[in-house]
């Protein structure tokens, strides 16, 4: 162990590591209810240079890594299961470029949602990212790692969607690039071969990104949101076809909640548009609210609840404090939109079984070519019997996801196995076979989508 | 003690280390919390600090010298109050003093911070020197001792030991004369305000010293004070009244801007610079106080004044405070707090960095000079501009 | 096991530049000084403290001074010392034996299996006191003691000598030890924790009920006069840009023969 430890001096500097039991005590968390772990060492590196090191020592010594960014996984995805090198990667947080023509952004892999939301308000105000429903604190390259969305989800599809390039230290220490960076000075594009696939989504099984380029999107004067509610979940999935028909609303948001109580059994839909003047910002309103949704307010299938402008970005989130407890997990998924009643109405049943005030939602992915449906449990972190029940209620809905035909979005562990039990067993082996070829030391954050080893 | 004896055993889970409180008003980076700045390990974030306590108090960790250094790194500089979108809150700075309270009822403080307690007990102040020398600061200045006068000058630790304070002390002085302020100084009888010892924890500490100084305020008639640190003006404004202090408090730019505002302060003269404006937590954040100072630079010809990016309620903090200006656990690095915030004042482009506070004066001053900014970047105490622009410098 | 520790009361010299020589020429001026315990004694006091953690000593702190030492010996009961004793006797002008005569006399009332001193006192330095007091009592003792392992009936310890270099002896009980600083960290002790400790019983007895009578305690040593340091010549500062003063720097140092 000593000389680990003094080769990880040597690489990243004594201020940049620690064996001190608070530095892993507090590495060994995830923020939901997985258990924690305790890793061996927490180290910040600053340079993909130190991470290539590091993850040759890992190697040399048989240690794993775990990356971390902002740890917001919320599914244990950071926790190190088998110990080893906890990898805080958020000293790694210069935003290396902005390309206003092409449109992107090339980021190291520390930097913050929230702090490249700030960075283009202030310097490129004509360009936004979508940034997800996570605190600000989240990476753009932890949510690309593991397939996220945002607020830019309808209609231009998930973040990992929004990937032109990536720079990668694998897991026997080369460093790749993929995408058109791999070819050129500009990372506008993903191609040529090999694909970004092999990292995204793979929650950091397969190497870790050092450097993503991310596409933006234009941003316009006027942000604002429409509510429009409903009593009939039915009627949901046929509203999001019908109103992602018209291209117009840039964020597409169905949620359930039983707090407050009047709100309870009723199915908010916020629909965000945006606009740089009025004329156009009236437009896209007569088309969503009168032309699609008219008839559903005439007939008293809905309501309309007003449009607030402006749109809180980063976006503040006070669910974890839902039962004064500091904490709440979900499952998220991706599901066909038509499986919106079934999911509200069985996670509703889940929820109230285990005794916690059910949340539900769904943002469009696309042009409802999905969406991500998210089963929201709050516990009281110094109530260790509400975190048993809200961890029994996350493996329910893992196992109601794949009973409604959906696929769970980031799974932890145990969700992880549900997913690979039912995978194709060819695809399976092809995963192995990629896992195998990549990381044949098995160091890469273990104890995640072990494929049979 | 055990969690359930503690005073906020009710709240302090409610942390959920959702990391706001890192971001500075603007989200603009990381690097708002001054210990986690310097450090950017999890632990030394506010939310690792209240997970490690609750850790502490409940048996899962020991103490270490770590875990104190740790808790002791907080500058009590309230950006993650400012931040957290939680409605405890209000509560997260007490949540931290009541924790590192217990740690100085146990005795296990870090060494520095047993030497700065030990000292203000002895000597009145946390360098350790005579109290006897605490007057020497006025010496061949026209300041004379308080005997009644309209206002208390209660200059505090720093400014009556730091031989760079000292000159922003007497240039005050100076700039009160010249208004025609009557004024006086405790000089060697003046005793530590205890504003840092509060924050450290030493309570009946801060007690002794907030009814030591109430007693001889009252006995000597004191009804206003004008104070040259925010950190005095703090503890006199906000916890001296539960001690019976009866007196109205001011922090010195708050005087100036109605001195300038009421044409009793000429500032005519001017002062040519482009000037940047440093908010001190304890009259920023901690008192909501952003305008006076900006109003008596703006008030100065020739005065051109940028903001930061991070200003106001979003400033950085010069890492000075919670004793960490005696203590150093937030210095010896490009990433300490005060080279971070030197480094934004120059990024302005302005020549002048401008603090209100000899705390800040101090911890800004030492980073200039170890980034080399010298020759580019002066800092000065808003009385010292003000001074130049008077004909008083 | 039975622990007694001895404190001194001194004046705290760190807030004067100099110290002045008063009239009598016999002592400084202390009118304007702080009082605290004595560094070395702060150690002992804390390795005594740790003892009474680990293995449950009886701890009794005791010192021989008027009526303002109470102070010492109150940090002491804040630290756990289960009893406290002043010798109530104003012996600054005394000498070493003299208080050594009195400090044997009132350990050898208590139930004694480890005496611990402080190596030296900050204000007269003498470093005699630990001593002559374990050779009164016909005890064993190591001075200048950096760490301490209490056994069995025995103590291992480690002497301090030159150059970094330890000596380590195993000692049967009862012993004393004389400690010096830097065997552990001195807790903070905090002004409620003093406020608690008033509370606690503080035992004062006279020299006369230590059956002790004025010639026993005539002075062996007589001090006849304290002076200050003969001033040495100034300092030469040498300034200018970095360049040239490292290099009159060296020119000086090789011509003193150190470089």
């Amino acid at each position: 162990m000593d000389s680990i430890y003094d080769s990880l001096v040597e690489i990243v500097g004594s201020e940049h590591v620690s064996t001190q039991p608070e530095e892993l005590y507090i590495y060994s968390f995830d923020l939901g209810t997985t258990e924690p772990h305790r890793p061996d060492y927490a180290v910040a590196p600053r340079t993909t240079g130190e991470i290539q090191q590091i993850v040759r020592l890992a190697n040399r010594e048989k240690v794993p890594v775990v990356p971390l960014g902002g740890g917001l996984s919320l599914a244990g995805l950071a926790v190190p299961l088998k110990g080893g090198i906890a990898l805080d990667l958020k000293r790694m947080d210069t935003i290396i470029e902005v390309n206003e023509r092409a449109r992107y952004a090339v980021v190291e892999c520390g930097v913050s949602q929230g702090q490249l939301t700030s960075y283009l308000e202030r310097r490129h105000p004509r360009l936004m990212h979508s940034e997800p429903g996570a605190p600000p604190q989240a990476t753009i390259a932890g949510n690309v790692a593991i397939h996220g969305q945002g607020d830019l989800a309808q209609p231009y599809g998930f973040n990992s969607d929004m990937v032109n390039g990536l720079e990668v230290v694998l897991p026997t220490g080369e460093v790749c690039r993929f995408g058109s960076c791999s070819i050129s000075p500009y990372w506008y594009t993903q191609h040529p071969l090999p694909d970004v696939g092999l990292f995204l989504g793979w929650a950091g099984t397969t190497g870790i990104i050092t450097r993503v380029s991310i596409k933006l999107f234009p941003c316009k004067e006027i942000l604002g949101a429409g509510q429009f509610v409903v009593e009939d979940e039915e009627l949901i999935p046929e509203l999001v076809h019908r109103i992602t028909h018209t291209e117009m609303a840039h964020d597409l948001v169905a949620f359930s909640q039983a707090i407050p109580p009047f709100s309870s059994g009723l199915h908010h839909l916020t629909i965000s548009l945006s606009a740089d003047s009025e004329k156009e910002l009236d437009f896209k309103m007569e088309l969503i609210f009168d032309d699609t949704l008219g008839e559903y307010i005439r007939r008293g299938d809905g309501g309309f609840l007003g449009f607030t402008r402006g749109q809180q970005r980063p976006q503040v989130s006070k669910t974890s404090d839902w039962r004064k407890g500091g904490g709440f997990e979900y499952v998220g998924s991706i599901m066909p939109v038509e499986t919106y009643p079934e999911c509200y109405r069985r996670g509703r049943e889940i929820s109230e079984r285990h005794d916690i005030p059910y949340t539900v939602l769904g943002r469009v992915i696309g042009m409802s070519h999905a969406m991500m449906f998210s089963w929201t449990y709050a516990f009281n972190r110094a109530d260790p019997e509400t975190v048993r029940q809200a961890r029994e209620a996350l493996h329910e809905s893992d196992d109601l996801v794949l009973e409604l035909g959906g696929t769970i979005w980031k799974p932890g562990v145990y969700g992880q196995k549900l997913v690979m039990e039912r995978m194709d067993p060819n695809t399976l082996n092809l995963m192995k076979k990629v896992k195998q070829l990549l990381d044949p030391n098995g160091i890469m954050n273990p104890g995640n989508w072990e494929v049979g080893r | 003690m055990t969690l359930a004896d503690y005073k906020y055993a009710d709240m302090i889970h409610r942390c959920f280390r959702c990391g706001y409180c890192k971001f500075p008003v603007n989200w603009m980076d990381v690097n708002s919390c001054p210990a986690y700045a310097r450090f950017r390990m999890e632990t030394y974030s506010c939310g690792g600090r209240l997970w490690l306590t609750r850790a502490w108090l409940s048996d899962e960790i020991e103490w270490t010298e770590h875990l104190a250094q740790i808790l002791y790194t907080c500058t009590a500089c309230k950006n993650c109050e400012e931040k957290c979108p939680l409605s405890f809150n209000v509560d997260i700075l007490n949540m931290i003093v009541a924790a590192k309270a217990e740690m100085v009822e146990r005795g296990l403080v870090p060494s520095a911070v047993k030497e700065f307690l030990e000292n203000i007990e002895r000597h009145g102040n946390p360098y350790g020197t005579a109290r006897a020398r605490r007057g020497e600061w006025t010496e061949g200045s026209e300041i004379e001792q308080y005997q009644g006068q309209e206002f208390l000058y209660y200059v505090g630790c720093v400014g009556s030991y730091d031989t760079r304070a000292q000159e922003t002390a007497r240039t005050l002085g100076r700039v009160l004369t010249r208004s025609g302020v009557s004024f006086g100084v405790l000089g060697s009888e003046e005793n530590c305000d205890g504003n840092e010892v509060n924050t450290l924890g030493e309570e009946a500490l801060f007690e002794m010293l907030a009814e030591d100084n109430v007693r001889k305020f009252k006995e000597l008639g004191v009804t206003r004070v004008v104070a040259l640190s925010p950190h005095s003006y703090n503890a006199m404004k906000n916890e001296y009244p539960r001690f019976d202090g009866t007196f109205t408090s001011f922090h010195y730019t708050q005087l100036l801007r109605d001195l300038i505002i009421g044409e009793k302060l000429d500032v005519s003269g001017g002062f040519s610079a482009s000037v940047t404006y440093h908010d001190p937590c304890f009259l920023g954040r901690w008192n909501g106080e952003y305008e006076a100072p900006r109003r008596v630079l703006r008030s100065i010809p020739g005065v051109e004044l940028v903001e930061m990016e991070k200003n106001r309620a979003g400033a950085l903090c010069c890492g000075g405070g919670g004793g960490n200006f005696y203590t150093d656990f937030l210095g010896g690095s490009e990433s300490s707090p005060a080279r971070t915030r030197v480094r934004e004042a120059s990024a302005t482009g302005a020549s002048v960095l401008a603090v209100a506070c000899p705390n800040c004066m101090t911890m800004l001053e030492d980073a200039v000079k170890a980034e080399g900014l010298e020759d580019s970047l002066a800092v000065k105490d808003v009385a010292e501009i003000v001074a130049a622009a008077c004909g008083t410098a | 096991m039975d622990v007694v520790v001895c404190v001194k009361r001194v004046p705290d010299a760190s807030g004067m530049d100099a110290l002045v020589i008063d009239a009598s020429r016999k002592d400084i001026e202390r009118r304007t000084l702080v009082a605290k315990i004595n560094d070395w004694d702060e150690y002992a006091l804390e390795a005594a403290a740790q003892l009474k953690e680990k293995a449950g000593v009886s701890l009794t702190a005791v010192t021989v001074g008027p009526d303002e030492w109470d102070d010492v010996l109150r940090r002491a009961l804040a630290m756990g010392a289960d009893r406290a004793i002043r010798v109530d006797e104003d012996m600054l002008a005394a000498d070493c034996h003299a208080v050594s005569t009195v400090l044997a006399a009132l350990v050898r009332t208590l139930p004694h299996d480890l005496v611990l001193f402080g190596a030296q006192s900050e204000d007269f330095g003498s470093g005699q006191l630990g001593v002559m007091v374990a050779e009164m009592l016909g005890i064993p003792h190591a001075a200048l003691v950096v760490s301490l392992e209490v056994g069995e009936g025995s103590v291992r310890v480690d002497r301090e000598l030159e150059a970094g270099a330890l000596e380590s002896y195993a000692i049967e009980l009862p012993a004393l030890l004389t400690i010096q600083t830097g065997v552990n960290r001195p807790r903070y002790i905090s002004v409620g924790g003093i406020r608690r400790a008033m509370k606690k019983d503080l035992q004062i007895m006279s020299v006369s009920e230590l059956g002790l009578t004025a010639e026993m305690l005539a002075p062996q040593a007589v001090l006849e006069r304290l002076e200050t340091p003969p001033r040495g010549k100034e300092a030469e500062l040498i300034s200018g840009p970095p360049e040239e003063t490292a290099e009159r720097l060296v020119g000086i140092l090789r011509n003193a023969g150190i470089l």
